[in-house]
């Protein structure tokens, strides 16, 4: 079985990172939770930005 | 909750320049409000009503929702009655001299900051950091040169940032003097050492007629550096903003001038404010210095609590575009609520001992440069700034003491040290 391939999305706003693998532990958030499962008012921890103006990494 | 409505005589002073000259004064204004009126409705002659959002919490549930709570329907900043009708003379109707991102909404607002946006992500900054640093040491240098004594704000603090950010943009060395003036026209209007020679801040005429001579003078200034990055684009912002698309086109012209506008104005300002503030400290607790030249790695930290403690932008205004709740008022659609971004950077509810300079304070999620999709662009850049200038000073800075009185600018809008006369040694 393949191992999961993990993405980072990318605030577009402040540049805050949210890792798929890391999730966000201090928050609640498993690591390994999808950005499509977070929930739709899930705002960027560090600058408030709504969920919608974060940008699938490039790397 | 009751009082509903702030006492005239409470509030008042917020809305003059000259309280924010007085070290504290504002503070003090502040830390009564969130106390008796942490969301009431200010009424002072010649002004139209505004909701005083007072609270770290509530500034942010405003701030991060652009959709309901728009920046350029009117004024975003504090203006008088006859001051925004002036505007809308000037500009044909809009209640902004300038459309910066600032002032813009959505969707307008996000296509105009993606043009510059990648430029000031976090990776971006952080691959400038040598050639910044090499700026840092000139100033560092500077400044020893001058021992034993000088005004940190006026002989370094106002030239460090401006020249890094308009290096980036591409204005030569011999414009940046001409571009501090500006700045100074515009963000402290109103006191008698920065205004513009002549004015009389106290007339809401002479208030706007300054800030569409400063609109006018940049866009005198840029209009042949326009033209040339387009026929001729470089690797700095300003080839950038004239270059830039935003919707697939050409930006509007008010759009693009008020770009450069705040580039060069906003881009050195708040980092001044914030240096100058931060060096005034160190003057005034030698123990602070100490320990920072034996724990280097707090200078992070230091540099947000400076941000914390200076919070610079003192507000914002924004208006309702629907009806709604908050802290148990009804805010109705068209209300005008005014984001007092330093009251919310000491509120003790959020912030233990807000009124102690902690360099160590963790967590502080500070909203020094806002919150939400109008926090500032050039954040990262302002740390970076202020982050390699305690680097370089610090270790070589051996002591400093107020060599006299340091002195605020008056202005409620955005303010800072205008004077911090130090003694110190340094090698």
């Amino acid at each position: 079985m393949p191992a999961a391939v993990y993405r980072k999305w990318e605030c577009r706003t402040c540049g805050e990172i949210y890792d798929e693998a890391a999730g966000r532990p201090d928050a609640g958030i498993p690591p390994g939770t999808r950005f499509a499962d977070l929930p739709d008012n899930w705002i960027c921890p560090a600058c408030g930005t709504a969920k919608s103006e974060f940008a699938l990494c490039d790397e | 909750m009751n009082n509903l409505k702030i006492p005239t005589e409470l509030i008042a002073p917020a809305f003059n320049p000259a309280t924010f000259g007085v070290r504290g004064a504002a503070h003090q204004i502040f830390t009564r409000l969130r106390r008796d009126y942490p969301l009431s409705i200010a009424e002072v002659p010649g002004y139209d009503p505004h909701w005083i959002v007072t609270k770290y919490n509530d500034i942010r549930e405003i701030a991060r929702q652009d959709e309901i709570f728009h920046g350029g329907d009117r004024s975003k900043t504090l203006i008088s009655r006859a001051g925004e009708s002036l505007v809308k003379q000037y500009t044909g109707g809009q209640s902004n001299i300038f459309r910066s991102l600032v002032q813009l909404d959505p969707p307008e607002h996000r296509a105009y900051r993606d043009v510059l946006a990648a430029k000031f992500m976090p990776k971006q900054i952080a691959a400038l950091t040598d050639g910044v640093r090499v700026t840092t040491r000139q100033f560092v240098d500077r400044m020893a040169g001058l021992a034993p004594r000088c005004d940190f704000a006026t002989d370094i603090a106002f030239r460090y940032p401006l020249k890094v950010v308009l290096d980036l943009i591409g204005v030569p060395p011999a414009d940046h003097e001409m571009m501090l003036q500006l700045t100074h026209w515009l963000f402290t209007y109103a006191d008698p050492d920065l205004k513009r020679p002549g004015s009389d801040p106290t007339n809401p005429a002479e208030i706007t007629e300054t800030w569409n001579i400063v609109f006018n003078e940049f866009k005198r200034y840029y209009e042949p550096i326009i033209t040339d990055r387009r026929a001729c684009p470089r690797e700095d912002i300003a080839s950038l903003i004239a270059n830039g698309k935003v919707f697939g086109c050409p930006m509007e012209e008010r759009a693009m001038i008020s770009y450069y506008v705040i580039a060069s104005t906003a881009g050195h300002d708040t980092t001044s404010a914030t240096s100058a503030t931060g060096m005034w400290v160190l003057a005034e607790q030698p123990e602070l210095l100490a320990r920072l030249k034996t724990e280097p790695s707090l200078i992070p930290k230091f540099v947000d609590e400076t941000i914390r403690w200076a919070s610079p932008v003192q507000q914002f205004v924004r208006s309702a575009c629907v009806d709604y709740e908050l802290r148990g008022r009804q805010i109705k659609k068209g209300d005008l609520l005014y984001l007092s971004y330093m009251s919310g950077n000491r509120d003790e509810e959020i912030f233990e001992d807000p009124f102690t300079f902690k360099p160590d304070r963790t967590p502080n999620q500070h909203i020094g440069f806002g919150y939400g999709g109008h926090s500032c662009l050039g954040q990262h850049l302002a740390k970076l700034e202020m982050r390699l200038l305690w680097e370089e000073l610090l270790p070589r800075l051996e002591s400093v003491e107020m060599a006299g009185e340091g002195r605020m600018a008056q202005s409620e809008f955005v303010c800072g040290p205008k004077s911090v006369p130090i003694l110190f040694k340094m090698h």
